[in-house]
């Protein structure tokens, strides 16, 4: 029950966040508001860094320089994100997000990329994503 | 209508290998530290670019309100969500949730506007769309085949 709590809190706030942003761009820009807010959002995660007891800065160096760099691309995450809900709203926007997000985990699982177990393709995933693109093309028309 | 669609599937798929790549980090450093250095680059990024496209007036912010501050740190409340939600439920059950609200509460703000949005009429039509979209989710979850991915992260996660 909690952990279903928390997961649909946190649905609730990745959504908020996109909705909020988009609407910050609209009154500052895109980029004013990509940097603003990830600025916050960095000097929030480093408040708390500080009080938590486990510290594994080491562990940066056993990971693969490539991996540690995949924050910089929340700058084009961001502002691709804003400029797709001003143009099809929220809905719409979280919808392919969330097919685009599936489709790329299910290419990397089946090719086995970034040290990910390769796994074979079935059926159900194929339907999966095929529902989801159905759902888009009622939405929408 | 084309360009916000396939700008959001270019921001879904960034998501989906920002993910893998954050988990990396996350099995090596833990929770805080990937987040900061997530966050911090995201921050030095977005600022460069800004500061390559609109030059001086990245640093005008004439219609900035107070609350603009603060949305950054609605962050901080994805990543302890997840964080808790992934070790009471696993990975799939999580994700799944947490994929199936999203497009709730988006479906829901749409319908009123909310923060100003512009309103997307809630009809039939919404609803079922939204529901198609949220089984694909479900079955793409839980159709078999994951199971043994989901049995290793959830070690990772422990």
């Amino acid at each position: 029950m909690k952990g279903l709590l928390f997961a649909f809190m946190a649905g609730f706030f990745i959504t908020l966040q996109g909705v909020a942003n988009s609407r910050i761009s609209e009154g500052i820009g895109t980029w004013q508001a990509a940097t603003i807010t990830q600025f916050t959002g960095f000097a929030a995660a480093l408040l708390i860094l500080l009080f938590v007891k486990e510290k594994r800065w080491r562990g940066f160096k056993e990971v693969k320089p490539i991996y540690l760099t995949s924050g910089a691309l929340a700058a084009i995450i961001i502002s691709s994100n804003m400029t797709a809900i001003h143009h099809v709203g929220v809905t719409l926007t979280v919808a392919a997000v969330l097919i685009a997000q599936l489709s790329l985990t299910f290419l990397v699982d089946i090719n086995g990329w970034f040290g990910v177990i390769k796994q074979k393709m079935r059926l159900p995933q194929f339907i999966g994503i095929a529902l989801m693109v159905i759902g888009i093309i009622i939405l929408k028309f | 209508m084309l360009i916000g669609l396939l700008l959001a599937l270019l921001a879904g798929s960034l998501v989906g290998l920002q993910n893998i790549f954050n988990s990396r980090v996350n099995e090596r450093a833990g929770t805080w530290p990937t987040t900061t250095l997530v966050l911090g680059l995201g921050f030095l990024a977005s600022f460069l670019i800004g500061l390559a496209i609109e030059g001086k007036r990245l640093f005008h912010l004439e219609h900035m309100e107070p609350w603009f501050w603060f949305s950054g740190i609605v962050g901080v409340g994805v990543v302890v969500c997840m964080v808790n939600g992934m070790k009471w439920l696993g990975p799939t059950y999580t994700i799944s949730i947490v994929m199936c609200s999203q497009l709730f509460f988006a479906l829901l703000w749409d319908s009123f506007g909310f923060l100003g949005l512009e309103v997307v009429p809630f009809t039939m039509k919404q609803l079922v769309g939204v529901l198609v979209i949220g089984s694909g989710i479900l079955l793409f979850k839980f159709g078999g085949a994951r199971e043994i991915r989901a049995a290793v992260a959830s070690r990772e996660e422990a």
